[in-house]
């Protein structure tokens, strides 16, 4: 039987520290002997297997101690700071070489898309519609009524308007037009004249293409406008004709003058003449007049960061919204001016007879 | 500087030729992260990713040890490769086949490095089953002389046996009873 002894023999035997002769003697047996040879396999096997498990253990020990040592030792902090230190010193040149390519390409383009856009900045100008919004008046308003309200604090405080523009008649019967813009989201709309006389109106058509709203008064008191001296121009105005308005873009009327510069409004609009009259937000809505007294216009808006551009609907295309309106509003009524009064007139004279035509639109919302 | 010194690959490959410890800590540190990242954006915990890499840098250790290497390609795809191929046959395992991989890295096929190391991991599961069931004192017994390779005169001393004769006919008797315990769970595919 196998005892330890022949292990032993094994064990030399595997490990090649058997003398010649013994390891000759033995090799014979293992031809002869097949059980000593799978012993001898047998054990080869174990060992290995037991030897390599070991050596596994070890590894695994140290690849845990690694990572519990990666984990929580301040090590790996400073070992990466000196990765950094090392990386950056070996490339601090270049790293230098590139700071400065980019910082100087970055300023370059800046600077010459400022240089390309300079140019263009001046074509893309926003287009101004002048509505205005009366926040200023309106304190100034509340201030008084607070004043009233101290003397009577039974009746209720009345809400002034949010913002307001200009209007004019265009017929006897109690039409108005103005810009759309101006009455734009209007929970109710009212106008008042130099005069003093207010009327309560209702929007009777809109036209967004040209900016252009007709309203009507709605008092049972109204009794018409009388008379209008002023007619409407249907043909297009020439260019250079001395042309003026009258408007509200404060609580007084104010009186504009200039010329009639293009036959063409805001980036081509043919609707549209280009005007050279200073105007300001609340002079949208108010008419546009030439020297004979005939309207040949309606304002609405000018050209943002420009001096002297202003725009005005062509009178051609109100009367096209006039009669379109009484197509629409079947034996609607509405009857245009025919005679014209202020031809040969002053211009102060003009003034003085249209001042009661025309209206400051207040919109409330 | 220390560090320096394992800044490329073949740098890192002759350090563990060399037994060297701080390379395999270097090589360990230097690519966790990557793998850590893999295993844990694909549905897999710290644990797993620890157990994964540890299992990736083992068969890259072993590959190195044995001089079987042909490395062609970087030491990083080479981990991520067998990571990446170990983790997949685990979440296999855990009967959730991931239908997308969200790979960060290319990656290698490796039709025989995985394979290899999986029978090796099975025999070796055999072994620490069998040296368990083998029980004290026969497990040190054996632990010391054969994988610690202690002399038979210190392991006399140790367990206080009173001459080498008793000493090598226990270790003959262990030996014999590993063996058994040994071969009867583990035939090896050959």
């Amino acid at each position: 039987m196998f005892d330890h002894r022949i292990y032993e023999q094994i064990e030399r035997y595997l490990a090649g520290t058997l003398p010649a002769e013994e390891k000759a003697a033995f090799e014979a047996l293992l031809l002869t002997d097949l059980r000593l040879a799978d012993q001898v396999q047998e054990h080869r096997q174990v060992l290995q297997a037991m030897q390599q498990y070991g050596k596994r253990q070890q590894l695994r020990h140290k690849l845990n101690s690694i990572h519990t040592e990666m984990e929580t030792g301040p090590q790996a902090i400073t070992s990466e700071l000196t990765a950094w230190k090392v990386f950056f010193k070996k490339h601090a040149q270049t790293m230098a070489v590139a700071a400065s390519v980019s910082l100087l390409s970055v300023f370059g383009t800046l600077w010459s898309v400022q240089q390309i856009k300079k140019p263009v900045q001046q074509q893309t100008a926003r287009y101004v519609e002048l509505r205005r919004e009366v926040e200023k008046i309106k304190k100034e308003q509340r201030a008084i009524i607070n004043g009233i309200a101290s003397a009577d604090a039974a009746a209720p405080a009345p809400r002034s308007a949010r913002f307001s523009g200009t209007g004019f008649a265009i017929s006897p019967d109690g039409y108005i037009v103005t810009s759309s813009h101006v009455i734009q989201g209007a929970d109710s709309i009212l106008i008042e004249n130099k005069a003093g006389l207010k009327y309560k109106v209702t929007e009777v058509h809109r036209n967004t293409d040209y900016d252009l709203t007709i309203l009507k008064v709605e008092d049972p008191a109204f009794a018409g406008f009388g008379k209008l001296p002023y007619t409407f121009k249907t043909a297009t105005s020439d260019l250079g004709e001395r042309v003026y308005t009258l408007g509200f873009p404060r609580e007084d009327i104010v009186f504009g003058e200039g010329s009639l510069s293009s036959a063409s409004g805001f980036e081509g609009d043919t609707t549209s003449y280009q005007i050279s009259i200073p105007l300001n937000p609340g002079n949208s809505g108010g008419p546009l007049l030439d020297d004979k007294g005939n309207v040949i216009g309606v304002i609405n808006g000018k050209q943002a960061g420009q001096e002297g551009a202003a725009f005005a609907v062509k009178s051609s295309y109100l009367l096209q919204m006039v009669t379109e309106m009484k197509e629409r509003e079947n034996g609607l009524a509405v009857s245009l001016p025919q005679q014209n009064n202020l031809s040969g007139t002053s211009r102060t004279q003009q003034l003085k007879k249209l001042q009661d035509y025309i209206f400051v639109v207040k919109v409330y919302n | 500087m220390r560090k320096s010194l394992y800044e490329t690959d073949e740098a890192i490959m002759e350090g563990i030729r060399n037994d060297d410890d701080r390379a395999l800590a270097h090589l360990y540190k230097l690519h966790f992260p990557m793998i850590s990242y893999f295993i844990i954006s694909n549905s897999g915990t710290d644990d797993e990713a620890k157990d994964i890499y540890q299992e990736g840098v083992i068969v890259f250790y072993e590959k190195i040890k044995g001089n079987s290497l042909e490395l062609s390609c970087q030491i990083k795809t080479y981990l991520y490769s067998v990571c990446r191929r170990l983790w997949l046959k685990r979440l296999a395992e855990k009967g959730r086949y991931a239908n997308r991989i969200e790979d960060s890295e290319n990656y290698l096929s490796l039709e025989e490095d995985v394979p290899q190391h999986e029978e090796n991991e099975r025999q070796f599961g055999v072994m620490a089953e069998a040296l368990d069931q083998l029980g004290e004192p026969c497990r040190t017994l054996l632990e010391d002389f054969y994988i610690r390779a202690q002399g038979m005169q210190e392991i006399v001393e140790k367990f206080g046996y009173t001459n080498t004769d008793t000493a090598k006919n226990q270790k003959y008797k262990c030996l014999q009873r590993l063996k058994k315990l040994f071969f009867t769970s583990y035939k090896p595919e050959v």
